[in-house]
């Protein structure tokens, strides 16, 4: 029944078989892994928001609308020790709600450096922004330049910059905060239907929610898809086929997910939906939400007044 | 009995050439048990999916309720009072949970159906509560389908299907991946629904619940014809036609209701003991 070839059995390797380690992760693996640590992390803080703190005692649409005024008014802060305040603010308000503050910190700076430090990072030269020296960096004497664009004779931080800088990454770092807090306090689907209040289209609302639930199933099957090379790689693939395979599986969830998405919409069908999305949610809107949509809009107003200079602090 | 789904001469072919159904024939009436057999690939997803009206036949007649089932007639529930009926009265539990596990809580797939069913708010609430309570899934009932173990997904998705509160359920291979308790489980609740009168079609090759579960077997064979339409004693107890429709192997031998295999080689085909 089956062939020869098969039937040789080895016991173990040879005793020369050499034990290479220290072999780093490849460019595909680590990418992999680093998309389901953050999906892991996504589900563990979903927790967060089924603990008994401040914000979780909220209407959804009151912290929806309240986190919305509040990034625009921080958008227009110009003031470092104003905006240092507001994100001290809140630290404390994710310590009411039960938010580890460590965690908290954590999530909002993995995203900071990467958004809003590439993008600042040459302001802080005079090349870009003229101003006091700080640092200096290089002299390149008189006369330097790259191609056709004349260099200073020589390059430093600036400190106007460097404020420019840091009230640039501060402005973001507390419109992430408030963004993250909003996202941490908050059950998803409580937090997609709350976009109705807001007049998004109900179909958007329910696009959204079945993305949001299709990406974990998608991200299993590329992580069992990864298992499955791994546990049948015997050697090293050149960066070619790595990326034919990568290019290759790409495709292969292109048409899975097209396929998926026509038995989901049949199941669907089958349960009545015609077209015309129907949502069960109804909130409950109490004192506490009214009192604090009214301190945010008034300490949004503070913060806008202060920006234009019609407050002066 | 009132005849529910009327079949004649339904074949159905995907994508213009391969063979999913042909020339069948059959009639199901209310209060049955029906189990539909098959190998892989025999048709029996797709015959579900047409008694669904989720696929129309490419040739042939199926009639509803008493009533031709066609593309045309199903494309939108709008304005179309037969359409909504039927979406109430016949539900489907899907092989794969994840298909039907669409909403981010299980309390939200629950009330999915009577939702778009047009219940009110306050009764599709009361009835998600009251389902969610049979079925023993209090604990879960905040909980994101992802996050679920097979059996529960199962038992959600059968959950989704009782909240619209449907009389006929099509079940297709719905113990496949359970545990042994959880198949218990199902097959009592299966057995509690045909008590309360409900219509129950299950697509299946796993023999052990057919007997458990129906009353009714149709075999469809390889060749996407149905082989036999009979009682369930009488099929389970023709081993040619369930060795030739391969459901069961030459060398899987039922002794009564009990049911068990060899292992064999074949150097010694021809030579095994009891």
């Amino acid at each position: 029944m089956i062939p020869e070839w098969m039937k040789e059995v080895e016991i173990g390797p040879c005793q020369c078989c050499a034990v290479n380690v220290g072999k780093k992760k490849s460019f595909v693996e680590k990418s992999i892994s680093g998309a389901l640590s953050f999906f892991q992390d996504s589900l563990i803080s979903e927790g967060f928001a089924k603990r008994d703190g401040l914000l979780q005692s909220l209407d959804p649409r009151v912290k929806l609308v309240s986190a919305i005024v509040l990034v625009v008014a921080v958008s227009l802060t110009r003031d470092i020790r104003v905006l240092f305040a507001v994100y001290l603010l809140t630290l404390l308000f994710a310590y009411l709600s039960k938010v580890e503050v460590l965690f908290f910190i954590k999530r909002v700076w993995v995203f900071v450096p990467i958004f809003a430090g590439i993008i600042v990072l040459p302001i802080l030269f005079n090349v870009f922004m003229a101003g006091d020296s700080l640092v200096t960096v290089a002299t390149l004497g008189a006369g330097a330049h790259i191609g056709p664009i004349a260099l200073p004779s020589t390059i430093y931080i600036t400190r106007q910059g460097t404020m420019f800088a840091i009230t640039f990454i501060l402005r973001v770092a507390t419109c992430v905060s408030i963004a993250v807090l909003l996202f941490l306090t908050t059950q998803r689907d409580v937090l997609f239907k709350s976009l109705r209040s807001l007049r998004v289209p109900k179909v958007y609302v329910l696009t959204l929610d079945m993305c949001y639930r299709y990406i974990f199933l998608f991200m299993d099957v590329v992580r069992d898809f990864f298992t499955a090379k791994k546990s049948r790689t015997i050697r090293s693939l050149s960066v070619r086929d790595e990326q034919r395979w990568v290019a290759g599986r790409v495709g292969y969830m292109l048409v899975k997910s097209l396929d998926m998405s026509n038995k989901v919409h049949d199941a669907m069908v089958s349960r009545g939906f015609n077209g015309d999305v129907k949502l069960l949610h109804d909130y409950a809107v109490h004192k506490r939400d009214y009192a604090a949509i009214a301190t945010v809009l008034t300490f949004s107003l503070m913060l806008a007044l202060i920006s234009q200079n019609i407050i002066r602090i | 009995m009132e005849t529910i789904f009327d079949l004649q001469n339904v074949s159905y072919t995907y994508l213009g050439k391969f063979e999913a159904l042909k020339s069948v024939n059959l009639t199901m009436t209310a209060g049955e048990q029906i189990s539909i057999m098959g190998a892989n690939g025999s048709g029996k997803s797709t015959l579900l999916s047409i008694l669904n009206a989720l696929v129309y036949p490419t040739s042939g007649e199926f009639y509803a309720f008493g009533k031709p089932v066609s593309e045309e007639a199903f494309n939108s529930l709008e304005d179309n009072e037969f359409g909504r009926y039927f979406r109430k009265k016949v539900g489907i539990v899907f092989q794969n949970p994840d298909i039907q596990l669409f909403s981010s809580t299980v309390f939200d797939e629950i009330a999915f159906g009577p939702l778009q069913l047009g219940l009110s708010k306050a009764e599709v609430k009361k009835r998600t509560e009251e389902v969610i309570s049979m079925m023993g899934i209090s604990s879960l009932k905040d909980r994101a389908p992802h996050t679920l173990s097979g059996g529960e997904k199962k038992k959600v998705c059968i959950a989704s299907i009782l909240s619209i509160n449907p009389d006929v359920l099509l079940l297709d291979e719905p113990t496949g991946g359970l545990d042994p308790r959880s198949q218990l489980w199902l097959i009592e609740l299966l057995q509690d629904l045909a008590k309360a009168g409900k219509t129950i079609i299950t697509a299946t090759h796993d023999l052990d619940i057919v007997e458990q579960i129906s009353t009714r077997a149709i075999v469809f064979g390889e060749d996407h014809t149905v082989k036999a339409d009979s009682n369930c004693d009488a099929v389970m107890n023709n081993l040619e036609l369930l060795t030739s429709t391969n459901l069961i192997h030459k060398h899987m031998h039922r002794h009564g209701k009990l049911m068990h295999e060899h292992l064999h080689s074949h150097d010694g085909e021809n030579h095994h003991e009891h």
